[in-house]
């Protein structure tokens, strides 16, 4: 329990301090901290993976001054997660108590969930960042731009955890 | 009452979800300076063209009481100013008597029947003698000339319409009154005729012709109709003149009916002459 709640501040602390900060690009804007949500146990009851959602997006609102943006796009992430999950052989795992990862899903399921969760993600929180004057092209370079940037990150700290798991 | 608790526990994340997004977007449309203007905008445009709509209805609707006081309104100018003026298509014209009150008032009414097509036509207003409409007083609508009161119960009026073969006015054009009269031959819907005038007057094409003095039931200057065709026979000395008529007979809704408030004793003046 101490290892995954500091697994989550070590992330956490990793957006909120780092990420954030990054001055690469006005292009990129990668949100690694969804890997908690995405990796969240696979028994865990709906009702509190909405509630752990809605209490992660409130922590990155309040970080960035964009109260409700985080918390609703975190909230879709969920819904999403659910119906791409409910298609997957999963129950074995979840009767074990496990997280959902490369390791319990396997590199493809794992792989392509993560992919389309962090490019709605992406793209959604663009979009009510921008809505009512949306610029196309400049949304879908820094949704993509930081979409990719975010998967790297995300296949890093897998392969971390891998390692450490193994 | 069991199902429905059933229902919502097996549904409570969907129903959590919908909450919390709620949540989200109050918290984003209101705390967010840019999503907050944007929604402002977007409401806005929403909102402004409902209430033009419902606007529109509700103008219309109230349509009726606004022709009811408008109504009321020129009556009003018509008894209170003195000398008496009332604009006229453009035109201003007065009415001047020797005492200090106005010779003519003006009571609002609404055609309730109205005939065009026949050879006498008439129209039937929703006023009466509870009113102080009597026989023989003059009406006009909005445009001109209309007609004349032929008889009247408590609460309702006939007018004979100037579409009606019996009726006959004496014309003034331009500045002079002509001593035949202006009268329906039942060829033409809105068209009078004008025989008697003779070739050497100056008549033109558009000329107004209004009443002039000769007429105890209308004031001076009441638009009847405008000159639309200058007839010209060789054989004969005077013009035919084809007058459009001022009021539109199809479209006579809203009346005024003139009363001349010394009618008795100026025609009691003249008959003893």
């Amino acid at each position: 329990m101490i290892r995954y709640a500091t697994y989550w501040a070590l992330v956490i602390g990793l957006q909120v301090l780092v990420l954030n900060h990054l001055d690469i690009s006005s292009y990129i804007y990668p949100q690694v901290f969804i890997i908690l949500l995405i990796t969240l146990p696979l028994h865990l009851k709906k009702t509190y993976q909405f509630l752990i959602g809605f209490g992660l997006g409130l922590i990155m609102d309040l970080f960035v001054y964009t109260p409700g943006i985080h918390m609703s796009a975190c909230l879709w992430l969920i819904a999403i997660r659910m119906i791409i999950l409910g298609r997957q052989d999963l129950k074995e795992h979840a009767n074990n108590k496990l997280t959902y990862s490369i390791k319990t899903a396997g590199f493809f399921p794992f792989f392509y969930t993560t992919l389309i969760l962090i490019i709605v993600y992406h793209f959604y929180i663009f979009w009510l960042d921008g809505i009512g004057n949306i610029n196309l092209e400049h949304m879908l370079i820094t949704g993509l731009s930081s979409s990719l940037l975010a998967i790297t990150l995300i296949g890093v700290l897998q392969a971390l955890s891998l390692n450490k798991y193994e | 009452m069991q199902r429905l608790f059933a229902f919502i526990e097996y549904n409570f994340h969907i129903i959590l979800f919908v909450i919390l997004q709620i949540i989200c977007g109050f918290l984003i449309f209101s705390l967010n300076p840019y999503q907050q203007a944007t929604f402002s905008k977007s409401a806005l445009n929403a909102t402004s063209s409902i209430n033009n709509w419902s606007s529109s209805i509700y103008n219309y609707w109230d349509l009726k009481n606004q022709n009811t006081w408008l109504q009321d309104q020129i009556s009003k100018q018509f008894r209170e100013s003195y000398p008496q003026s009332l604009s006229y298509m453009n035109d201003t014209f007065n009415v001047k008597d020797t005492s200090k009150h106005s010779l003519f008032d003006a009571i609002p009414a609404q055609v309730v029947f109205n005939t065009s097509y026949k050879t006498n036509n008439r129209f039937i207003i929703n006023k009466g003698r509870n009113h102080g409409i009597k026989k023989n007083m003059g009406v006009i609508s909005s445009q001109g000339i209309a007609g004349i009161i032929l008889s009247s119960n408590e609460n309702f009026s006939v007018a004979m319409s100037l579409l009606n073969t019996k009726m006959k006015i004496i014309p003034y054009i331009n500045g002079q009154e002509y001593y035949t009269e202006i009268e329906w031959d039942n060829t033409k819907l809105n068209s009078l005729t004008i025989n008697g005038i003779n070739k050497l007057e100056k008549i033109n094409v558009g000329d107004v012709v209004s009443t002039g003095n000769s007429s105890l039931l209308f004031p001076k200057g009441i638009p009847i109709g405008s000159v639309s065709k200058i007839s010209n026979t060789s054989k004969s000395q005077y013009f035919k003149l084809e007058v459009e008529t001022a009021t539109n007979f199809r479209d006579l809704e809203y009346v005024f009916v003139v009363i001349n408030r010394e009618y008795s004793s100026l025609n009691h003046l003249l008959s003893n002459d």
